[in-house]
């Protein structure tokens, strides 16, 4: 038999290192989800810097609680162990629900974070979600499957859950002051992994922040990527690539679009001897316009672009760079 | 140093999915022909220790092939490598899509038969893992988890790891038991094996294991449908001219000032 819906509880925890992004999706996804099922929500606000901030947008979101739980030893960059460790500890001091849903930021980071939530919490890991909702039933939790060509449903009927789900950011409009209570965390964390650190030597900012990506496929070489880095400069842009280009070497595994790399949610997607699969377009929002540059018109990428040029990248790049220097 | 390999191949995306839907008992059979072959991030694990071996004598592969469709052709393609030992991996019960129950049965596999110095897996674990199966393992087992490693090396008799986190690179020397998850990249791109090891490869026959745990999954399987499509602008309007032209009309448009000319 289900729980009863008032001990059901949703609650967002969201590292405030992560930035406003993070925090607004993740909200987002707790507004949608909450208003789905008729319940309020939580939100649970990890760290120490932007609190505040955290606090009024998270209110303004329609928060029926805030905590804002602080730990002196979690560093800006801290490691997701020790994030779920400290997190964790905070959800326990939470009052008791029958069934939480734990939502944290949809991306790579809020992904591993999930999972170890779900570890220390033994909580059930619903990973990537694409949908979510509460019925008599219990949790009900969709997700893309197979390369993003089938989705799968699945029921929790019991026990909470931890899940990454984008639907974009909250609404920020509600003028209610819910409780906010603090809390200082003094668990006893992890010491993260000894690395030595030196610069990978990328000079564009992170693609996933970029209000335009220039991007290549597999259909690009390396002195074409070379061209479309030029391009991305000069744009004021940053450059993404796809899953057989980054296999090729051309481009760094941190810019990889598509479903196991980063989602990007730019204002123009720039795609180059981009093929157009199903799973290099999940990693772009919906959003965003696509423009397209292949030589072949009958390239599915075509179909969900707004503007296009049929052409070789090897004659289109170099002109354009030559416009864009302008 | 031994390694141990979880490999657990996905479909092959460059042709049509095979029939897969959801049985009378609420599990996933799958029929057809299913083209389930190693993935990226498969290949880069294996890539990897093979690698590691390659640089030392004393360093031993194991690997397992998660079981399912297609069995048969992964386990060799993955013997053509020659790894030290190579077995099929059956989970029972079955739920590729909850990450807690294959993560705690396969850490019970692994902690019976001895936690290996290094374990790696590809940072998702098939098609139906988006990254949450590798982290739960490290749990299990309490291991460190080195995430998204992109190569290895030896230095002296420590192995090395390598990620890249923003405009940093990390290096790790691995100092005990660990799990590192791999991620693409150029420096673990797969190498092609030996003819004749595909050949001899072909005639093995290979033991399996059973990974199983006593409690069931806490999700039940309530749907397998084709993916939504998503909505986008679409309605290309195709650039025409000359290349200069074209050019001329695409800066225009990525500097966003036909918008404004609209506007």
């Amino acid at each position: 038999m289900s729980a009863p819906l008032k001990t059901r509880e949703i609650l967002a925890l969201i590292p405030l290192a992560w930035g406003d992004d993070a925090l607004d999706m993740t909200l987002g996804a707790a507004q949608r989800v909450a208003a789905d099922a008729g319940l309020g929500f939580a939100a649970l606000l990890l760290g120490n810097a932007g609190a505040e901030e955290g606090a009024r947008r998270a209110a303004a979101a329609g928060a029926a609680r805030i905590c804002l739980a602080a730990h002196g030893g979690l560093a800006l960059d801290a490691e997701p162990a020790a994030l779920a460790l400290a997190g964790a500890d905070a959800v326990r001091r939470q009052p008791e629900a029958n069934q939480r849903l734990l939502l944290v930021p949809p991306g790579a980071d809020g992904e591993e974070l999930a999972a170890h939530l779900a570890a220390v919490l033994d909580a059930q890991p619903l990973g990537r979600c694409s949908a979510l909702s509460w019925t008599e039933a219990g949790l009900e939790a969709e997700r893309a499957t197979w390369g993003g060509r089938l989705r799968l449903g699945m029921t929790q009927a019991d026990g909470s859950a931890v899940a990454c789900l984008r639907l974009g950011k909250a609404e920020l409009s509600s003028t209610a002051e819910p409780p906010c209570e603090r809390l200082e965390l003094d668990t006893v964390l992890p010491a993260p992994l000894a690395v030595e650190e030196s610069t990978s030597g990328q000079r564009l900012p992170p693609v996933e922040s970029a209000r335009i990506v220039v991007s290549g496929g597999r259909g690009v070489n390396e002195q074409g990527f070379a061209l479309l880095e030029e391009l991305a400069e000069r744009l004021d842009g940053s450059l993404g690539g796809s899953l057989p280009a980054v296999d090729a070497g051309m481009v760094p595994v941190m810019r990889q679009v598509g479903v196991s790399g980063k989602f990007v949610s730019p204002d123009i997607y720039l795609a180059v001897g981009i093929s157009g699969t199903p799973q290099h377009l999940a990693g772009i929002s919906p959003d965003t316009r696509i423009v397209a540059i292949n030589k072949d018109p009958a390239a599915d990428i075509f179909k969900v672009a707004s503007v296009g040029v049929v052409g070789d990248w090897e004659q289109v790049l170099p002109e354009l760079l030559r416009v864009v220097e302008r | 140093m031994n390694i141990l390999v979880l490999l657990a191949g996905v479909a092959d995306v460059r042709y049509p999915l095979h029939e897969i839907r959801i049985d009378a008992a609420g599990l996933i059979e799958e029929g057809g022909q299913s083209r389930r072959q190693l993935g990226p991030f498969d290949e880069g694990a294996l890539e990897l220790a093979l690698k590691l071996r390659d640089a030392r004598e004393d360093c031993r592969i194991e690997v397992l092939v998660l079981g399912g469709s297609n069995n048969d052709n992964l386990l060799r393609s993955v013997a053509a490598f020659k790894p030290d030992r190579l077995r099929l991996l059956d989970l029972q019960p079955c739920r590729p899509w909850d990450a807690r129950l294959s993560a705690a049965q396969i850490a019970g596999l692994i902690g019976a038969e001895g936690t290996p110095d290094l374990l790696l897996i590809g940072r998702e674990f098939g098609d139906l893992d988006e990254g949450s199966l590798p982290v739960l393992l490290a749990a299990r087992l309490g291991l460190p988890l080195f995430a998204l490693a992109q190569y290895a090396e030896w230095q002296g008799e420590q192995v090395r790891l390598l990620r890249e986190r923003g405009i940093r690179q990390q290096w790790h020397s691995v100092a005990g038991p660990l799990l590192a998850t791999v991620t693409n990249d150029r420096r673990n791109k797969l190498r092609h094996p030996l003819m004749k090891n595909v050949m001899l490869a072909k005639k093995m026959t290979f033991d399996s294991v059973t990974a199983s745990a006593a409690a069931d999954s806490d999700v039940r399987l309530a749907d397998l449908a084709p993916a939504r499509e998503v909505q986008r602008g679409g309605q290309c309007r195709l650039l025409d001219g000359d290349v200069p032209s074209q050019a001329r009309a695409l800066a225009g448009y990525l500097r966003g000032e036909e918008e404004e000319n609209a506007a």
